[in-house]
């Protein structure tokens, strides 16, 4: 073989690379519960199908004879895989190596605007990055001899943003997170964060300490109870690395290749005329009482189908990817055991949600029991309007087929955001729904004022009022105007809805591709 | 023996006791009703166990994700 000593130099320098930042470095992150970068991506993909590029990249150092002495690997570890049968472009800083941080190469292997994104884009392939970087480092100037505007030479972030647009982008902080990383993280059509050892902010601690004297662990600063679930900068929480792992698997299996493709299709044999008695009786009929949506959701959707979007965020809305008759599905639910008032947060989160279900293709479906936006100084101070209005903005220029099931209340402007102005406009409601622009206690009061205060006894005439107005409200005699296009027995929720959503099918196949969308969001 | 705390979902006022120190709870049963925005709010055991203490009393305010009952597996 005339090659044999560059083949053996070439597995030699690929052993080298996977030793990492070497056995002290990797035994100090196997202590903290992590996994290196490439037991992560094989941890995560089907068995056997990680192909790394550029593992040869690094820094070498040679003697005077030009014999290789040593090699610190590139700190970005990155290549091609599948995930359930299906290849993605997947990668991760290696925090073993200086933290994680850039290695100074004309061409960043991935990280915002890397190799693996260029990749992901040319190919129309899912990019997952597996962040465990603290981003850019002050001895960058040391390299370089001198500093750089942000976003200067190879800032690669348009391409993180480009992806957006054209593939699923999946972003998992596993390490303690902050510029470039953590902007690349928040690039992302999902994220989610492993607890305990996932952070991301701003600045760390020492800054924050520096600026206001204020003293915070990184848990308390970044951790899944700041960024996840009262922030809802990162969307999901994993309890450990493994479950990280099992998360993206299943928020993959809804996702298609790219906005040209259909989201894959998953028969579990549940069958679609499945009436589940319980749904008849599961809303009380004294409105004040709450009932449990997860629980009536569960029995309408495909058995075992059913991922939750940010559950711990905006909880007065519940956002989930599902199956109907074996075809992916986005709910937007309200949640009436908070209430289920709309406030800034569950606004942010519905349209979000309405826009990733969109980009994908993926039909919606709105379960309303909304009473409406959140009242009070500083709901308004937060900008509930603004909000409330940029999620029904973005509501009314989605071109996925959306339906309305109105269980309980669906009043003012939260509700008018349950419904598809924009489409078709198809609305069913169970027979316990009630609707209006506010609900009649309350907007009597302020609607006969004079009348009531007049009247010889103004308890009695405003109980009058609102008993002949309540009868009104019976969703029959709405159904008998066609104002709203049916009411359902709930039990009959799931095969009506799999039979619009099998319906749908051909409308989805024939708008595939990249959206654009004019207009300013309010 | 596990011991599990359940935490009430939401900001309010305890409205009513459902259930006593030392009743079996099943999963899914109401131990406490909060009243919050109007509506009343249950909190419901997610599993069965004995119920060891209520750790709040009728008109209490409560916290989002403060521990209001003690159960025993």
């Amino acid at each position: 073989m005339p090659w044999q000593a560059e083949i053996d130099e070439l597995h030699r320098r690929r052993a080298l690379a996977e030793a990492c930042g070497g056995p002290e470095a990797v035994a100090r992150h196997h202590a903290q519960g992590k996994l290196t970068v490439r037991e992560r991506i094989n941890a995560l993909v089907d068995a056997g199908t990680f192909r790394e590029v550029g593992k040869l990249a690094g820094k070498g150092t040679y003697d005077s004879g030009g014999q290789l002495t040593g090699f610190e690997p590139a700190p970005y570890v990155m290549g091609i895989a599948k995930i359930n049968g299906r290849p993605l472009a997947i990668g991760g800083e290696d925090y073993t190596i200086r933290a994680g941080t850039g290695f100074g190469s004309d061409r960043r292997k991935g990280g915002q605007g890397g190799f693996i994104e260029d990749l992901a884009f040319q190919y129309r392939i899912p990019l997952v990055n597996l962040i465990d970087g603290t981003g850019g480092s002050v001895n960058t100037a040391k390299r370089k001899g001198y500093t750089v505007v942000p976003g200067y030479g190879q800032d690669g972030m348009e391409r993180s943003a480009d992806l957006l647009g054209v593939v699923p982008v999946v972003s998992a902080v596993m390490g303690t997170t902050a510029g470039g990383p953590a902007m690349r993280a928040i690039l992302s059509h999902w994220s989610i964060m492993v607890k305990g050892t996932g952070h991301l902010f701003a600045a760390g601690p020492p800054v924050v300490e520096r600026a206001f004297g204020q003293r915070l662990s990184k848990e308390d600063l970044g951790g899944t109870a700041v960024a996840v679930d009262r922030a809802g900068t990162i969307d999901n929480v994993a309890s450990s690395e493994a479950d990280c792992f099992a998360q993206i698997r299943r928020f993959m299996s809804y996702m298609p290749q790219n906005v040209w493709n259909l989201p894959p299709q998953l028969d579990v044999g549940d069958p679609v005329d499945r009436c589940e008695a319980a749904l008849a009786s599961i809303v009380p009929r004294a409105d004040r009482q709450a009932y449990n949506m997860r629980t009536l959701l569960g029995m309408i959707v495909d058995r075992d189908s059913w991922f939750e979007i940010q559950p711990g965020f905006g909880r007065a809305i519940i956002t989930a990817l599902a199956r109907l008759n074996g075809k992916v599905v986005g709910i937007i639910a309200s949640n009436p055991m908070v209430g289920g008032i709309m406030d800034v947060k569950a606004a942010r989160k519905q349209g979000h949600f309405t826009e990733l279900c969109d980009m994908f293709n993926i039909p919606l479906l709105l379960f309303a029991d909304v009473p409406g936006l959140m009242v009070g100084l500083e709901s308004e101070a937060a900008a509930i309007l603004r909000e409330g209005v940029r999620a029904r903005f973005i509501g009314f220029q989605v071109s996925v087929p959306v339906i309305t099931v109105i269980i309980r209340k669906c009043y003012g402007v939260a509700g008018g955001g349950f419904t598809d102005r924009g489409g078709l406009n198809f609305k069913i409601a169970w027979p316990s729904a009630q609707w209006g622009s506010l609900p009649v206690e309350g907007g009597v009061k302020a609607a006969y004022k004079r009348e009531i205060a007049s009247a010889p006894d103004p308890v009695a005439r405003e109980r009058e009022l609102e008993a002949e107005l309540r009868a009104l409200a019976s969703p029959f005699r709405t159904a008998e105007a066609f104002a709203v296009e049916d009411i359902i027995d709930p039990r009959e929720t799931r095969p009506y809805l799999c039979q619009f959503i099998d319906a749908c099918q051909d409308r989805l196949a024939t708008q595939l591709g990249p959206k654009l969308r004019a207009g300013v969001r309010p | 023996m596990a011991r599990i705390e359940v935490k009430s979902e939401i900001t309010g006022t305890v409205w009513q006791i459902k259930m006593q120190a030392g009743d079996t709870v099943a999963s899914g049963d109401t131990l406490i009703v909060i009243e919050s925005m109007k509506m009343e709010i249950p909190v419901i055991a997610e599993e069965g166990g004995t119920l060891v203490e209520i750790l709040v009393q009728e008109k209490d305010p409560v916290a989002e994700g403060q521990v209001v009952a003690i159960l025993e597996e």
